[in-house]
């Protein structure tokens, strides 16, 4: 019982680490629109965490320039299991125009693994509600196959 | 049986189970409240309750610079001292534990909390701890001073002549004169109270040492998993035991004599006064500076508090 309350409260509480690895800052915006009156992503438990070690969700945006790749993977590992990361908008998932440029080393999945990618440049603050609440779910999937094993 | 009736207080009616609950509730209204005052559907009300169980199932991760045990230790004491606080604050006419001098006994019990925050925030070696450790023990300072005078005051109020430091005697001495929040001299020393409440919880304007938009949550920043839940827990149960405090200082005395409507009635008291002192506050304001909070509480509510205290002596 006390295992089944842990599992649920996985998928109702996901809070939320954002990391910028180069973004042209216009997918954070959209994120922080998420979370404003408007969308109010509170209603499904998201809170912005201060710190890595807090979070349950992962949210990268950017190419991942070669300034900040270390200080990426290092954070990333800092964000206690089960996590889920999510790449925010087209340049975690291809570069999108900064592609070829001496100084990004991207895409993310390079890096880590990508569970989740919203597309769009910059997504719709509707379709970040959508991947975040997808994420959520796989957080809960993720602690019940951990259980398993 | 003596024994098994201290650990069912302990443990059950006004302790830890009893205690957990409230303070979540408290904090999940809290959390409703402000967002609906910000045009915001908010989260469900027990998001609290599903935060602590989530973080019990995280992994916990102990940095490598960190000394181990104290990290470890540092919630489980904060927790467990809380949990003997509550323990000791009467519901209405029924205390567990009654004693002549309860008074200091919980003062002295309330800061452990605090200090079980500095002592995990410096175990943890982080630079943003050692910053939020310095800031929680100025904000300690600050919110002490009015505290004690406040209840001083009280003590006087209630003591017939002398000061009493036994908070059944305070609620006697309301049982037979009314709720003290009537007598004129405690209204300044009510409203000392009321702003001591936030800054020893560490809500919005007055948590400075907590602030994770500029030092990344403070003495927490390296905690996670299960230790973090107890943290979190915590604070929830002081929102309950400084709001009760209150109730029971100033708006005591009356009460139905069933020990379990009490209890309710007593968990609605204090979802009002932290609706007026936490939430509304907390919607309206921006973070203080630490300087500027220091200065508040010693130049503004501190002589709030004393105002009270003279005017008790005085009018007797």
């Amino acid at each position: 019982m006390f295992k089944k309350l842990i599992d649920n409260s996985t998928a109702k509480s996901p809070w939320i680490y954002h990391i910028n690895a180069g973004s042209c800052n216009g997918c954070d915006i959209e994120l922080v629109a998420v979370l404003t009156p408007r969308y109010d992503a509170e209603r499904f438990g998201f809170k912005l965490a201060g710190t890595p070690r807090h979070a349950d969700i992962v949210v990268v945006s950017g190419p991942v320039t070669s300034q900040s790749k270390e200080r990426l993977i290092r954070t990333l590992e800092q964000v206690p299991e089960p996590r889920v990361i999510v790449s925010l908008g087209s340049c975690p998932r291809s570069c999108n125009v900064f592609k070829g440029s001496y100084s990004v080393e991207g895409p993310l999945d390079k890096f880590c693994h990508v569970d989740i990618s919203v597309a769009g440049c910059a997504p719709k603050p509707e379709a970040i509600v959508l991947g975040l609440a997808q994420a959520a779910q796989l957080l809960k999937q993720k602690r019940e196959e951990a259980a398993q094993k | 049986m003596d024994i098994l009736m201290k650990a069912l207080y302990l443990l059950i009616f006004p302790g830890l189970l009893y205690c957990s609950v409230a303070g979540l509730l408290l904090a999940g209204i809290d959390r409703k409240v402000v967002a609906r005052m910000q045009k915001r559907i908010g989260p469900p009300l027990l998001q609290p309750a599903y935060d602590f169980f989530k973080l019990l199932g995280k992994e916990t991760i102990v940095p490598a610079a960190a000394a181990r045990r104290t990290f470890l230790a540092a919630p489980v004491i904060g927790l467990v001292s809380l949990v003997v606080t509550a323990v000791l604050v009467p519901v209405f006419g029924f205390s567990a534990f009654g004693g002549v001098a309860d008074v200091v006994v919980i003062l002295y019990l309330l800061t452990i909390p605090a200090v079980a925050i500095i002592m995990g925030g410096a175990a943890s070696g982080s630079p943003y701890a050692g910053v939020g450790i310095s800031r929680e023990m100025v904000t300690m300072m600050a919110y002490e001073l009015p505290l004690v005078i406040v209840l001083l005051a009280v003590g006087k109020a209630a003591g017939d002549g002398g000061v009493t430091f036994s908070l059944s005697k305070i609620v006697e001495y309301q049982q037979a004169n009314g709720p003290l929040i009537t007598h004129w001299t405690m209204w300044p020393a009510a409203l000392a109270m009321l702003l001591v409440i936030p800054a020893e919880i560490g809500s919005h304007p007055f948590d400075v040492a907590e602030a994770e938009t500029e030092i990344c949550e403070g003495a927490l920043v390296e905690y996670s998993g299960a230790p973090l839940a107890l943290f979190k827990l915590s604070s929830a149960i002081k929102l309950y035991i400084m709001t009760a405090l209150f109730s029971c200082l100033f708006l005591s005395g009356w009460g139905t004599g069933i020990v379990a409507v009490d209890a309710l009635i007593l968990v609605a008291v204090c979802a009002v006064i932290m609706l007026i002192c936490v939430s509304l506050v907390r919607a309206v304001c921006a973070r203080l500076k630490v300087e500027i909070l220091f200065r508040f509480y010693w130049r503004v509510v501190a002589v709030l508090a004393a105002i009270s205290l003279i005017l008790a002596w005085l009018v007797g």
